[in-house]
């Protein structure tokens, strides 16, 4: 996002207008944004309500102002404190979705690689390349007491003799160290078919370049295996 | 209608269930109308599945497939709660029950999607028909593990049905990879299995109930996604609150105490708990343990979904740097109610993963757990030395 010394926003008005055409344009936002009472119901229930400067509430009245200034304002960091639980959802009288709203505004900060999207992923590439790279979010060799210190002592007990350990695991699936499951390199390409098709690997190309060279890597070789 | 709850516990009647003054579409129903004019096909449950019936937040009813069912494993709970999924297929063996756990799967992505955004409804909706059309083809139906794949499986059910625009689109992914769109009729969380399949599980218990409290965390993506499509039973918090995980530790004899922030989510937030841990941590100590214990005493914490799972466990040790005293162990509901009917600690329900203490608890229900890490270190040895591991069921 670009500000002038004063702190005032230098996007150009006519881009703020496209990003809330593209928001309107999704085929879930008029379902998701209805009208607004101005309750405050979703907020008072919304988790990270009690920890940032964030409101389900807030989200709402902007998008109902239709005021391209207002929701670009939002497009910063704003929307990545929202936890993705649907409280507000199920609790709004008006049966808004603030939550969905937002993970349609969260989609456009991705697609058009926005850096404060970029910036707020960067963490998150390890689970990124997992998952595009073999259908599996999480591994079990990735839970190392360097880095989840704050999970305590008992935590290295999860990487100490860890192929044995999940070997004792009593499903032929979890015998596996590098993946959850072993998952089949049939599901896998399959997998690479939908993420090309509808777009998925476009989307991680646009948030973090570097990432996706390493994720074809891996798909040029799966899928020639 | 008598609500009796100056005990605050969980086992309270009503004549009605909250409906929380929603009045939404049946999607069960536009399901099979699109059905019927050929523009779906659908999975329908059978004879095979011994279906089981529970009623939902309005009512409607949803039939629970019981056998053959398909089992959508969950990352998170494979790559870190192993006892998670090891413990349900446990129980389906105590029962003689079929089912498929096989490396043919992808994982949801809903995960990724809710931290990251970096996918989209056509993304999310072909990996679901993806998958939904493996059980197909093998003829058995899904189960899924994830509270989030259940959250996103049912909002992709109910976009599917409402856009053709979206169909089509998946439709034509599916073709591609040689696959077809087929809906299950019913999107099914294994907390629903455990839920119908309850009375049966308090049949073969081993260990008497009665002096331990049980607190409920309740997953968003269980009951706040797609609200409407979630067990409700008005003998359960007279029907205010949603029946599955209390419904099982009722039925095997715990006393399940209610806490002021029952409908609290567990601070996981997707992105916070790998990038924004402080946040995660706070509102675990905070918002659930802390009431949890100073409320309702509670000996145990069940929970039904990974991420809460993890959350609620892993970051109750760095709260005692911030002067918290207060500890509970944490389970998902399946994981108790093997415990409770017998299984081995270490084997099958894999507690040695969890960083809470929760030999305490074992100690309180008379499960002799130090046997039991005997057993299991002497098995380590057996497989280190070329051992072949003993399995629940025989990869084919
Ligand atoms: S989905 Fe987001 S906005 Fe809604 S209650 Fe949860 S955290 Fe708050
Ligand atoms: S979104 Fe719903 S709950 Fe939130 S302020 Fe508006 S009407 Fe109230
Ligand atoms: S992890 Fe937290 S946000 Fe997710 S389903 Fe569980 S309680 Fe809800």
């Amino acid at each position: 996002m670009e500000y002038d010394e004063k702190g005032v926003s230098i996007v150009p008005l006519d881009f703020k207008k496209e990003i809330f055409k593209e928001a309107r344009k999704d085929f879930r936002y008029d379902e998701y944004v209805l009208g607004c009472l101005n309750c405050g119901v979703c907020t008072g229930g919304c988790p990270p309500h009690r920890f940032f400067d964030f409101s389900p509430r807030i989200v709402l009245q902007n998008l109902k102002t239709k005021d391209p200034e207002l929701i670009w304002t939002m497009m910063d960091e704003y929307i990545w404190a929202c936890f993705q639980c649907f409280t507000c959802a199920m609790i709004c009288p008006f049966l808004n979705n603030p939550g969905g709203a937002i993970a349609i505004l969260r989609e456009i900060a991705v697609r058009r690689g926005f850096e404060s999207a970029r910036k707020v992923l960067k963490p998150y590439s390890r689970v990124l390349l997992k998952l595009t790279a073999y259908g599996n979010q999480l591994s079990p060799d990735m839970i190392q007491p360097d880095f989840f210190p704050d999970w305590g002592p008992d935590i290295s007990y999860a990487s100490a003799d860890l192929k044995v350990k999940r070997k004792a695991i009593p499903m032929p699936t979890l015998q596996i160290t590098n993946l959850s499951w072993d998952v089949s390199p049939e599901a896998m390409k399959e997998l690479y078919e939908i993420f090309d098709e509808s777009g998925v690997f476009k989307i991680i190309e646009a948030v973090d370049p570097s990432l996706y060279e390493i994720i074809m890597d891996i798909v040029e070789d799966v899928r020639s295996s | 209608m008598e609500i009796r709850n100056r005990l605050n516990l969980a086992n309270v009647g009503s004549d009605y269930i909250h409906a929380a003054g929603r009045k939404l579409e049946n999607m069960h129903d536009h399901l099979l109308e699109l059905e019927s004019k050929g523009e779906v096909k659908v999975m329908h449950i059978n004879s095979e599945n011994r279906a089981k019936d529970a009623l939902t937040l309005f009512g409607w009813k949803k039939l629970i497939p019981t056998n053959k069912i398909w089992h959508h494993k969950s990352c998170g709970q494979c790559g870190n709660i192993p006892g998670y999924p090891v413990s349900l297929l446990w129980l389906m063996n105590q029962f003689g029950l079929e089912y498929i756990d096989e490396r043919n799967q992808t994982s949801c992505t809903a995960w990724n999607y809710h931290g990251s955004a970096t996918s989209n409804p056509v993304g999310l909706a072909s990996v679901a028909a993806r998958n939904w059309h493996r059980a197909y083809e093998l003829g058995y139906f899904p189960v899924n593990h994830c509270a989030t794949t259940f959250g996103d499986y049912k909002e992709m059910r109910n976009l599917l049905v409402e856009n053709k625009e979206l169909r089509d689109e998946v439709k034509r992914i599916m073709h591609k990879i040689g696959r077809d769109l087929v809906i299950p009729e019913y999107i099914i969380h294994y907390s629903e299995w455990v839920h119908v399949m309850r009375f049966e599980i308090a049949k073969i218990k081993k260990y008497d109930l009665g002096h331990v409290t049980v607190t409920v965390h309740p997953a968003c993506h269980t009951y706040k996604m797609i609200p409407e499509d979630c067990i409700y039973d008005k003998d359960i918090y007279a029907g205010k609150r949603t029946a599955v995980s209390t419904g099982v530790a009722l039925a095997l004899g715990a006393k399940v105490a209610d806490y002021s922030t029952w409908y609290d989510c567990c601070g996981f937030g997707f992105r916070h708990i790998l990038t924004e841990r402080e946040t995660s941590r706070s509102f675990v100590m905070d918002r659930k343990i802390k009431p949890m214990v100073r409320e309702a005493n509670s000996d145990v914490c069940l929970t039904q979904d990974t991420g809460c799972t993890t959350t609620l466990d892993k970051n109750q040790w760095i709260g005692k740097a911030m002067g918290y005293t207060e500890q509970v162990p944490v389970m998902a509901d399946v994981m108790f109610a093997a415990l409770v009917c017998g299984a081995d600690p270490y084997k099958i329900v894999q507690l040695q993963w969890h960083t809470t203490d929760w030999r305490p608890l074992c100690e309180k229900i008379g499960i002799d757990w130090k046997k039991s890490e005997e057993g299991y270190n002497a098995y380590l040895e057996e497989l280190k030395a070329g051992g072949k591991p003993q399995n629940l069921y025989e990869y084919k």
